[in-house]
């Protein structure tokens, strides 16, 4: 096997190297070769060892990582989907429900890693680098936050603005100031108001064509609406709880992943197997992780005891519901913890995690119209990210510099 | 009010742990007595390993030398002498680029040796400092005093505020005080700290790894001594000066030497000549048998590993901050370990994803990091990947041992070539040993250690 992988990719090098036809796309050769095979390469001086850890591995993982929260997420599009058109709970089997979720989840995954990759591929071979394995991560991770009745050609369109304008503008992984993929979404949003949010029927699959039920029509009436998007159609002095139990949606069903959302945000059991996993192999911030469910609690905590009885529904809404209704989970794991653009010293990222937890508890009872809130928050935190950095180091370097007078005297 | 210890300097015990730090389970290592070797026919004296000291020849080509002879002085300071480990011939003196001396070379035959004064123990606890300053110079020790920050030989006319005596190794299967000095070395390992002692106005420590009942470490007179505990580089001089003694002030220095060094000077001052034997180490596993062995000075890395397997890599120092060399070189003044490393690197089918149950990784993606495995490994020279922007997940704080180090702003200024701001986040503060640190396990595979050296020259250069 790996002879024979050793020979095609020598029998074809030449053409990509040196003065071969083909030597101005040697980073889809290089790229090709690292994937099939571990480097050859060794080190020419100290150290004169490494750890096999390297950036292919590390971004495989985050997306082993999102596994979890994609097959819950194929599931419940398939569910809600059967839901929709009018079916009992029981109606659909398990299987169905993941087939006929992967029937919708896949293409839209399958286009945004093509459009995205060709444009990182582009950059490579313009900018002569090799490939960059981010873009295995944003290529996921945007698709998986829209809901599963986008139009493709949108997915192509979102996903090139954020490898190009997120991403690539700034010089590639590494140098972006906002996280890519909420870039994308953000663009996508504003751009495709219609596909994206509203009361429509666009998080429900209810009604598409699917091949394992003959084509059905949405049951009467069927709003398609969030759980967010109840609360705050309750208006004001609404009670929030009553919202969502006339959807029969309970606070299990939002843990679960039972409610409708975008493609893979609503189980926010499968996301916190992701955060596991992420923590455990020190490739995710728990301290991120962490600080953004301290501020989110905290916020909507102080809020949900100062509502009064003209107050929006969504302000009384109890923070543990908060937490597993909307983006948040999804959010909090995968997107905030982008190691590029969040805060990167250890006390930083307590304040960057805490200030979008409390920003997303902000938005959606002050604003609860607006869906948006965890991709709004986390983007304007990424912005703040170098300037709450700043802060922490200059307070550093100040104790540094009284620790050593001190030692001094 | 809560209780709080009295602080008694020098006599209090201090162990300072600490957690950061990686020690590399690297299989090959030395055990058993040093090994008696046979004199080799040649040995060699490495000026460009002195850095600070610009090498004048003080013998030719030809000339006949004693043991304790001076071969080289430094070019503007004469007094500042390497002597000759053995009784014999100047061989060769090789050159390189623009004629610096490279290597010298001297061929082994005959005895005799250059007598000083033998000093008592009782005379040397009063040494004065002019005789202590001129007596270790002439020693050719000298040398073994090397400065923090910038890790150059320390300047005889620029005293330091303190002395740090290291007596912990903890680089990967480097040798320690265990072998280095024996159980009797007390009385020798005294005398040179009283040498020290005697160089300075501030205080002299002397670390000793935690636990360690090293008979010649205890009860030292006139030192404070500290114990460290943790993985590696807590038994890094630079490391333990960040934690006991940070030079302060815009020239503030702290010289620091390693204890088995201290227990030769001793000797020379005791003895009266200068001791020549040195125990080196040859492990990894490259090495058919590795071993410790008693032997001189300089001698060729050749004559100490014994039986070695084809395809190798010599590495003069450890695997992390050493330097790879050719079979016929000669084995540092510094440093007493020569790993051999096999150097073929094996290629793994879509090693991204698979579960690689047998490499050694320090991170959980791998099963031997999530489960903390410390079994030896059989590690390679490999790079395992292609270089990448710096991702900061973290990953360097945890081999930092160094106190308020923050690397990722640090490595930031220093890869914008901001000398001045990375001098404010500690760049003069970053140990060679941690930078190595940071370069094994960084998954971008960026290389800080020679970006630490740049930005030390540039440092350098701008002041």
């Amino acid at each position: 096997m790996k002879g024979a992988i050793e020979k095609l990719l020598g029998s074809v090098r030449p053409h990509f190297y040196g003065e071969g036809k083909l030597k101005w796309a040697w980073p889809l050769h290089e790229g090709l070769e690292t994937f099939l095979l571990t480097s050859s390469e060794k080190t020419h001086q100290d150290s004169h060892v490494r750890d096999p850890m390297d950036m292919k591995r590390l971004m495989i993982f985050v997306v082993f990582a999102i596994l979890p929260a994609m097959i819950a997420g194929m599931w419940n599009i398939g569910h809600q989907g059967f839901l929709g058109e009018g079916n009992t709970a029981d109606a659909a089997s398990i299987v169905q429900c993941f087939l006929r979720g992967a029937w919708h989840m896949l293409p839209i995954v399958i286009v945004s890693y093509t459009a995205g990759g060709i444009w990182e591929l582009l950059f490579c071979i313009v900018r002569k680098h090799e490939i960059n394995e981010g873009f295995l991560v944003t290529g996921l991770l945007f698709p998986l936050t829209l809901p599963p009745t986008i139009p493709l050609w949108m997915v192509a369109v979102g996903v090139s603005f954020g490898v190009v304008i997120g991403k690539e503008v700034f010089g590639g992984t590494g140098f972006n100031v906002l996280n890519p993929a909420l870039t994308a979404r953000a663009f996508a949003f504003f751009a495709f108001p219609a596909a994206m949010s509203g009361t429509g029927s666009v998080w429900n699959v209810a009604g598409k064509w699917n091949p394992f039920t003959a084509y059905a029509e949405p049951i009467q009436g069927f709003t398609g609406a969030t759980p967010l998007l109840a609360i705050s159609a309750a208006g004001r002095g609404g009670d929030p709880l009553a919202a969502l139990a006339a959807e029969h949606w309970t606070w299990t069903d939002a843990f679960l992943g039972n409610i409708p959302g975008s493609m893979a945000e609503s189980s926010a059991l499968a996301i916190l197997i992701g955060a596991g996993m992420l923590i455990v192999t020190g490739i995710g911030s728990w301290r991120i992780m962490v600080s953004c469910v301290l501020g989110l609690v905290v916020t909507t905590g102080i809020l949900s005891q100062v509502a009064g009885p003209e107050s929006m529904a969504i302000m009384h809404l109890p923070p543990h519901y908060h937490l597993v209704v909307g983006g948040f989970m999804f959010g909090a794991v995968y997107m905030a913890t982008d190691p590029v653009s969040a805060a990167q010293t250890q006390v930083g990222r307590w304040i960057y995690g805490f200030g979008i937890g409390a920003m997303v508890g902000l938005i959606r009872v002050f604003n609860p119209a607006y869906t948006e809130a965890v991709m709004m928050a986390i983007l304007f935190m990424n912005v703040f990210a170098p300037l709450i950095d700043y802060v922490v180091i200059q307070r550093s370097t100040r104790r540094r510099v009284a620790r050593l007078a001190a030692q001094g005297g | 009010m809560r209780y709080r210890w009295p602080i008694v300097p020098d006599i209090a015990m201090a162990t300072i742990s600490l957690s950061r730090g990686l020690d590399l389970p690297i299989a090959g290592a030395a055990s058993g007595a040093p090994v008696p070797l046979d004199l080799p026919a040649t040995v060699g004296l490495l000026p460009p390993e002195f850095v600070g000291f610009v090498p004048r020849m003080a013998v030719q080509e030809g000339d006949a030398v004693q043991r304790g002879t001076p071969l080289l002085f430094h070019k503007s300071n004469p007094d500042l002498l390497l002597l000759s480990p053995v009784a014999g011939r100047v061989k060769e003196v090789r050159r390189g680029a623009r004629r610096v001396i490279t290597e010298v070379i001297i061929e082994v035959g005959g005895d005799g040796a250059v007598s000083h004064r033998q000093w008592t123990p009782a005379e040397l606890s009063k040494i004065p400092r002019d005789e202590a300053t001129t007596g270790l110079l002439r020693s050719g020790f000298w040398p073994h005093l090397t400065t923090r920050p910038l890790d150059k030989i320390a300047d005889p006319a620029r005293p330091a505020q303190a002395i740090l005596v290291s007596g912990t190794e903890t680089g990967p299967l480097q040798p320690g005080a265990d072998v280095l000095i024996p159980a009797d070395g007390k009385t020798a390992l005294q005398a040179g700290l009283y040498v020290l002692k005697a160089l300075i106005d501030g205080p002299v420590y002397v670390t000793t790894p935690a636990g360690s009942r090293h008979p010649a470490f205890q009860g030292l007179e006139g030192v404070s001594t500290s114990e460290f505990s943790g993985p590696h580089p807590s038994g890094d001089p630079a490391v333990q000066v960040n934690h006991l003694c940070p030079p302060t002030g815009a020239s503030g220095v702290v010289w620091t030497i390693r204890a088995w060094d201290v227990w030769l000077i001793g000797r020379f001052f005791l003895e009266g000549s200068y001791p020549g034997d040195r125990v080196y180490a040859a492990v990894g596993l490259g090495v058919k048998q590795p071993r410790f062995v008693s032997t001189v000075q300089g001698a060729p890395i050749a004559h100490i590993l014994g039986a070695i397997s084809d395809g190798v890599r010599i590495i003069r120092g450890s695997v992390l901050t050493g330097e790879s060399v050719s079979s016929d070189a000669y084995t540092s003044y510094y440093r007493r370990g020569v790993h051999v490393l096999p150097e073929a690197v094996e290629r793994k089918v879509l090693g991204w994803a698979m579960p690689d149950l047998g490499t050694f990784s320090v991170y959980a993606a791998y099963v031997k990091g999530l489960l903390g495995s410390k079994t030896p490994a059989d590690v390679r020279p490999g790079v395992y990947g292609g270089h990448r922007a710096m991702i900061p997940i973290g990953q360097y704080e945890r081999v930092i041992a160094s106190p308020d180090i923050l690397p990722d702003p640090l490595f930031r200024s220093m890869i914008a070539g901001d000398i001045e701001e990375a001098t404010k986040l500690g760049l003069l503060e970053l140990s060679p040993e941690e930078a190595a640190l940071c370069t094994y396990i960084c998954p971008s595979k960026n290389e800080f250690q020679i970006l630490l050296r740049e930005s030390l020259a540039a440092y350098e250069k701008e002041n």
